[in-house]
């Protein structure tokens, strides 16, 4: 296996729970969609893939159906795709704690999204994870062997994963996504993102991390978590501009893009297996 | 889960101009946050949330 430190994971979040082809139509919605764009972005350098699902009217949904359909046309349609599976457990804003996570005790994925924490969501809704849900998620977690991508969105969310690693609710090593400019959270901003590596270093120390900006942060956020020892998530979830007035071709422009500024920073794209390796899951 | 950036769409009662901002522009901005950018009055806001399907008729000043 090659030297790891100087391999960066990018992880693919095609989809998300907001987009609509109104706003970009080249978001990937339904099963068959999302699996061909899972594919064509593990064939640029993806080594992971968040997956959202819809329902057959493009709204966000936690139905597990979809999950395993998108599933089941990868595997069929891409056998050679090796790329790593993170299926969220945040697709819904009204989904109820169940179906929340049954869908990762059915389907066994190597990782879920783990918000740790509530907040306001875009000043207009409650994107609400209890005390209970947490508690519960992270103990079926270790128990259906899904790693939890934490998810955090402040650095309380930070303190808080440390509070359910102390409860033994999670298990080190921990992996966090730092999602950077959502209304609500902490802003997209280099001082911003030294922070919460600091916090996370401090708090949760041998924890890996990623990081992704929303809207006109992105770049500045792939070009820091790059170049402080992080690793990158890009995708339509998150933009679906490529760039200042310009929508995207496709997810995995996104992806190409990351992977130019890991090579040019004179580091290596992850590959699946090494993405493993680094974040200690189990194939 | 994300939604993307939350943007307040305003238009300007002076010029017409139609303009946003990402709210976390607001720290960046401060006090021009919600002017506009081309005659410097006060926008009146429209609405606000995630990108709307008339996003691109909309300027945006970062």
């Amino acid at each position: 296996m090659a030297d790891l430190k100087n391999k960066r994971i990018i992880t693919a979040a095609v989809t998300g729970a907001w987009p609509k082809k109104e706003n970009n139509p080249n978001v990937p919605l339904t099963p068959a969609e999302i699996s061909e764009d899972v594919y064509a972005c593990w064939k640029a350098g993806a080594a992971v893939a968040h997956l959202h699902m819809r329902d057959d009217n493009g709204n966000g949904t936690m139905d597990k159906n979809k999950f395993a359909e998108t599933i089941k046309l990868l595997r069929t349609n891409h056998p050679d795709c090796d790329i790593v599976l993170n299926l969220t457990t945040s697709g819904d804003l009204y989904a109820t704690d169940e179906t929340r996570q049954i869908h990762l005790k059915e389907l066994r994925p190597e990782m879920g999204s783990y918000d740790c924490g509530s907040m306001n969501w875009m000043n207009s809704g409650l994107f609400i994870n209890s005390p209970a849900f947490l508690e519960e998620l992270g103990k079926n977690m270790q128990e259906w062997g899904v790693k939890p991508e934490i998810e955090a969105f402040d650095p309380g969310m930070i303190a808080n994963a440390a509070y359910y690693l102390k409860k033994g609710v999670l298990k080190a090593p921990l992996h966090f996504q730092f999602c950077m400019g959502c209304a609500n959270g902490i802003t997209g901003s280099m001082k911003n993102l030294v922070f919460m590596k600091e916090t996370m270093e401090s708090l949760c120390p041998g924890s890996t991390w990623s990081a992704f900006g929303v809207g006109k942060s992105a770049m500045e956020m792939l070009y820091g978590a790059v170049a402080m020892g992080g690793h990158v998530r890009v995708g339509m979830e998150d933009n679906v501009v490529y760039q200042k007035g310009v929508l995207a071709d496709s997810n995995a422009q996104f992806v190409e893009r990351a992977a130019r500024v890991i090579r040019e920073f004179g580091l290596e794209v992850a590959t699946p297996d090494e993405a493993r390796e680094i974040l200690n899951l189990k194939k | 889960m994300s939604w993307g950036p939350c943007f307040m769409y305003y238009h300007c009662p002076e010029c017409g101009k139609k303009f946003k901002s990402a709210t976390d522009m607001i720290q960046d901005l401060g006090p021009k946050f919600g002017m506009c950018p081309v005659c410097g009055a006060e926008g009146v806001l429209d609405k606000e949330g995630a990108r709307t399907p008339d996003d691109a008729d909309y300027e945006e000043v970062d």
